[in-house]
């Protein structure tokens, strides 16, 4: 098995003194395998730019081992590091061209003058910013100074790329596109990358894994499609995946021959109990009270569904938004065509076992994935 | 309330914000603002609001000139992109502040705020600072207090900006009934054009000093009055490739990537022109090799996008371009594959000045068939 | 912070305190001396404490060698407070809304005013006097207090002016919008947003231009008589023809700081409450 390029080894970070302080980084343990691109992922505050100034070298790890390449760096200035960051708040020298920024970081390496002009050249036209080479800083727009920010990390050779928000200020009409590039860069040359980023969005385009964190705590380490299909607690999954994941509160009992979720307004779905792994229909009926989630791209339209009436229907160009009041609650679903509905019309709604998220309301953990056990 | 501008300009010393500026909202609607930032947008909404004056040009609330009328006489009803609450009163007072200006009684006062704050779900927090609300509280204290009054026209000035995704979204759908509710023409500004085409009746695409496209939501997804808005318009961004249209034995066609697609006659005006084709990255397919008009791509990059795939390819000429489909559909992820393009939504640009061509037959778009 | 830490950041501290604090605990100390005790060599901190100074102070019978002297201390005392106090409420009540005016409306020359206004500081306070005295002479303006509290306007207007604007100018534009939208005027709007979110540097210039009235000391001298003198200028009758009264003058200061001590100590509860008050922006 390879080395991972980066593990934190139950790593704590307090503002402040241990153990009183302010606990940003509660016990996190972490491996970046080679040619991997990471996302932290989580709201301000959830401690993941912390985690990220530690592996750069900014911050002190409070407790716990940090190893790039199997090599303790605790110790280690950030210049002995061998990563490369691009920073949120962009930080270029504001006495020099946009070029020479670029150029910049491949100063003090063996790269001679031309083959730098060259590597500039390719990273300015990748990241749209040719034309603003010979500018200044100051007068180019925030966007653009981030892609410059990201340029400087990118152009250099590092064992590991930090990339704190990088399209944080993008022109979203570049977004899609920069972060298909980007990923293209980063994967033909098998470089090893972690970004920092509140958006979900950016997490899931790029990242080969997602590490969610919240309150400190990671809360879940995996790839998207894993953290979209298995979201490992109520949190994960109502933060991850957009629109957000519809959750009712529900009464699970076994009648007929068949698992009744009871909702709120009386409203009941009932599946039949073969749809569901012996295991998971005993946790589910042992607990009794449980939250149902469901995804709105996988809530169904079906004539035999139980009815929801329309409150909002949105079409936004590529996909339609419709909003339903259903068992007391808002139900949202997603559609890929254009749909034509109105307030107050009726609509059947129908969920599949298979979409059926369930969790434990008390301690959010997840208990089912459609078929079978989380 | 109808709401009508004419002609309106106003500069800040050397600097020309807004440059004759003319725009109708009729009773009851909602227009939204759309542009990106710099555009005058937020400008064009204190002018409405009276806290700035124009240069010259009219501004009418419900057919009365406004010039010299006071703000707090023009019964509007403003919520700000930073909230702009007032630090040193609680929530309540900062949402009833509309109705102490009106000398209410304390108990109309009450029943007003606490209506709202129910609508709103912040009367749990009716006692607190602004310093002690979330964001989303914030937002939400801000909008109950611009409704308060029950004011006829409402400005909305990027509400949702400071506001975290999963919110942005909740309130994106919640924002209609309640503009409903409240029976007022509202005039909404946002950057976002999910939110702009989700809540606007009417839709003022603002660039340049002014109104670039104004229209349904439909009208300016569909066909854009310009590349530039095309570009703001979708995720991932539409394609934009260089064309020129010839004339084939007995039709009007183009070529992708050396594949010739009739466009019809009703573009016989485009012949030898050079144009840019917009076509939306969900218009593009994979078919398979010897598929007529299909052409091979080298396959880039493939990132998911909310349930979407996306996937940039190269085309034999270099060219870069995006297609998008809804997740879960089979396609290769790399090497080499085969695309179609659907042209029936697609638009013609002029590529010098980036407007877009009509065809000679209104009804008509461009036809799309295989040559 | 590990405990070591935190014992030589302690220590450090008490250093700096000691150093700055010193020379105002050793007045306090020779306020409570005789002329003698203060004298003698080598100095000591061990002494008899004794309220003659003070008492002498009250009564207004200076003790020197040479046998008792009348002097008007309180009198000076009271002349202080009443000048300071008077041109503070003054400078505020014409400051205040002045600031606000520089702050908010950019009308033509708005800047240049406000310029001008500063730019009184810059004289020489002696050039600015001596025809100041000639025409206070002529309008029956010169020793009198309401002649006083005007000129004393040079230094507290411009003081005041200048950092309340600061304040006015970093509340957000949009606050005090929202509160004209909402339908108040502006006047309401300048009385129930602007002030109050002000406060802090209000208070503070308020302070400053106290601590500064206090302390004048050129314009009283020109432009008073014995009679409304302040304490600056009264404290030079310390200085006898049989020698200075360190003791007295001591007990001078102790008196003459109190004011303003205790002001700085009221005004502060509402400094540290600007600075928590913090979200004035965003």
């Amino acid at each position: 098995m390879n080395q991972p390029v980066l593990h934190l080894d139950r790593v704590d970070k307090f503002y402040g003194e241990i153990d009183k302080g302010v606990h940003a980084v509660k016990n996190i343990n972490m491996e970046v395998m080679p040619g991997e691109i990471i996302a932290l992922l989580g709201s301000s505050g959830c401690g993941k730019t912390s985690t990220l100034r530690m592996v750069a070298g900014f911050e002190s790890a409070s407790r716990g081992r940090i190893l790039i390449n199997g090599r303790e760096v605790q110790t280690l200035s950030p210049v002995k590091r061998n990563v490369a960051m691009a920073f949120e708040g962009y930080s270029l020298y504001p006495t020099v061209s946009v070029r020479d920024n670029i150029a910049f970081a491949l100063k003090s390496s063996t790269v001679d003058a031309t083959e730098t002009g060259r590597l500039v050249e390719e990273m300015a036209e990748m990241l749209e910013i040719s034309a603003i080479l010979e500018r200044f800083p100051s007068s180019i727009s925030g966007g653009e100074q981030q892609r410059v920010s990201l340029a400087r990390a990118l152009i250099r050779q590092a064992d590991l790329y930090l990339l704190d928000e990088p399209m944080g200020q993008l022109e979203p009409q570049l977004r899609t596109l920069l972060r298909s590039r980007l990923k293209y860069y980063i994967k033909s040359r098998n470089l090893t990358a972690i970004l920092v980023t509140h958006d979900q969005t950016e997490a899931n385009a790029l990242a080969d894994r997602i590490a969610v964190m919240e309150d400190g705590e990671l809360q879940q380490y995996a790839s998207p499609d894993q953290i979209k299909e298995r979201p490992a607690n109520l949190f994960t999954g109502t933060f991850v995946g957009e629109p957000p994941m519809n959750v009712f509160p529900a009464r699970a009992t076994v009648v007929d021959g068949s698992v009744q979720f009871e909702l709120a307004g009386g409203l009941a779905l009932r599946y039949p109990e073969a749809e569901f792994q012996e295991s998971v229909r005993q946790q589910i009926i042992e607990l009794k009270e449980v939250v149902l989630g469901v995804r709105p791209y996988a809530v169904k339209r079906r004539e035999d569904g139980a009815p929801a009436q329309v409150m909002v229907n949105q079409w936004l160009g590529d996909q339609t938004h419709i909003a339903a009041s259903f068992a007391d609650e808002t139900i949202v679903l997603v559609e890929h065509d254009r749909v034509r509905l109105s307030d107050g019309d009726t609509i059947a709604i129908h969920l599949e076992p298979d979409d059926l998220h369930v969790f434990d309301p008390v301690s959010g953990r997840a208990l089912s994935h459609g078929r079978s056990m989380a | 309330m109808s709401l009508e501008l004419t002609e309106v300009v106003k500069s800040f010393k050397d600097d020309l914000v807004l440059d004759g500026v003319t725009l109708t909202v009729d009773k009851g609607q909602t227009l939204v603002l759309f542009g990106p930032s710099g555009a005058g947008k937020t400008v064009l909404l204190r002018l409405v609001a009276g806290v700035i004056e124009p240069d010259a040009g009219r501004i009418l609330i419900d057919g009365k000139d406004m010039r010299g009328v006071e703000p707090e006489y023009r019964g509007v009803g403003m919520a700000f992109q930073n909230f702009a609450l007032f630090p040193h009163m609680s929530a309540m007072e900062n949402i009833a502040s509309p109705l102490t200006a009106r000398q209410l009684g304390a108990s109309a006062i009450r029943s007003g705020v606490d209506a709202l704050a129910r609508l709103l779900k912040i009367d749990h927090v009716l006692t607190h600072y602004p310093r002690e609300l979330s964001n989303g509280q914030k937002q939400r204290t801000a909008l109950a207090r611009a409704l308060a009054g029950q004011p006829e026209l409402l400005l909305l000035d990027d509400p949702l900006r400071n506001v975290d995704a999963k919110l942005r979204f909740e309130m994106r759908l919640e924002l209609p009934r309640l503009l409903k509710s409240q029976n007022a023409t509202v005039v909404y500004v946002t950057q976002d054009y999910k939110e702009a085409m989700a809540l606007g009746d009417r839709i003022a695409v603002m660039n340049h000093q002014g109104i670039q496209q104004y229209g349904t939501p439909e009208d300016i997804y569909m066909r854009p009055a310009h590349s530039d808005i095309a570009r703001l318009f979708g995720d991932p961004v539409i394609n934009l490739l260089d064309v020129v249209p010839e004339r084939s034995a007995n039709d009007v066609m183009i070529r992708l990537s050396g594949q010739p697609l009739t466009i019809g006659e009703h573009y016989a005006h485009t012949v030898s022109m050079p144009c840019v084709l917009g076509v939306r990255p969900e218009a593009v397919q994979f078919a398979d090799e010897g598929t007529p008009g299909s052409f091979p791509v080298k396959v880039e990059a493939e990132t998911p996008l909310n349930e979407k795939t996306v996937t940039l390819m190269l085309t034999a000429g270099n060219r870069e371009i995006m297609m998008s489909r809804p997740a879960g559909t089979p396609g290769p992820a790399t090497g080499t594959a085969h695309i179609t393009v659907d042209l029936h939504n697609a638009v013609l640009f002029d590529h010098g000045t980036g407007t877009l061509i009509e065809s000679s037959n209104s009804k008509t778009g461009l036809h799309g068939e295989v040559a | 912070m590990s405990p070591v830490e935190r014992v030589l950041r302690g220590l450090a501290i008490t250093l700096v305190i000691l150093f700055f604090m010193f020379p105002i605990l050793w007045i306090l100390l020779m306020s409570f001396q005789t002329n003698e005790t203060i004298l003698r060599v080598p100095p000591s901190m061990v002494f008899e404490p004794t309220l003659i100074n003070y008492r002498s102070l009250i009564t207004g019978k200076l003790q020197t060698a040479a046998g008792s002297l009348e002097i008007q201390f309180m009198r000076n005392l009271w002349n202080s407070l009443l000048l300071s106090t008077s041109s503070v409420a003054v400078g505020l009540l014409l400051g205040v809304p002045a600031a606000y005016a520089f702050a908010r409306l950019k009308f033509r020359g708005s800047e240049d005013i406000a310029f001008t206004l500063l730019s009184f500081r810059f004289a020489p306070p002696l050039l600015v006097l001596l025809p100041l005295t000639i025409y206070f002479q002529q309008i029956g303006l010169a020793n009198t207090y309401i002649g006083l509290i005007w000129v004393y306007q040079l230094i507290v207007l411009p003081l005041i002016l200048w950092i309340v604007r600061g304040y006015f100018e970093d509340i957000p534009a949009d606050v005090e919008y929202a509160y004209r939208i909402a339908g108040h005027s502006w006047f309401a709007t300048f009385r129930k947003i602007a002030l109050p979110l002000a406060k802090p540097g209000i208070a503070a210039a308020g302070l400053l231009a106290f601590i500064f009235a206090w302390n004048n000391f050129i314009f009283a001298l020109v432009l008073a008589s014995a009679d409304k003198q302040p304490v600056t200028v009264g404290a030079l009758a310390f200085v006898t023809a049989s020698g200075i009264q360190y003791g007295q003058i001591a007990a001078g200061i102790v008196l003459s700081i109190a004011p303003t001590f205790a002001l700085a100590i009221y005004a502060q509860r509402y400094l540290v409450e600007g600075l928590s008050l913090g979200a004035v922006k965003g």
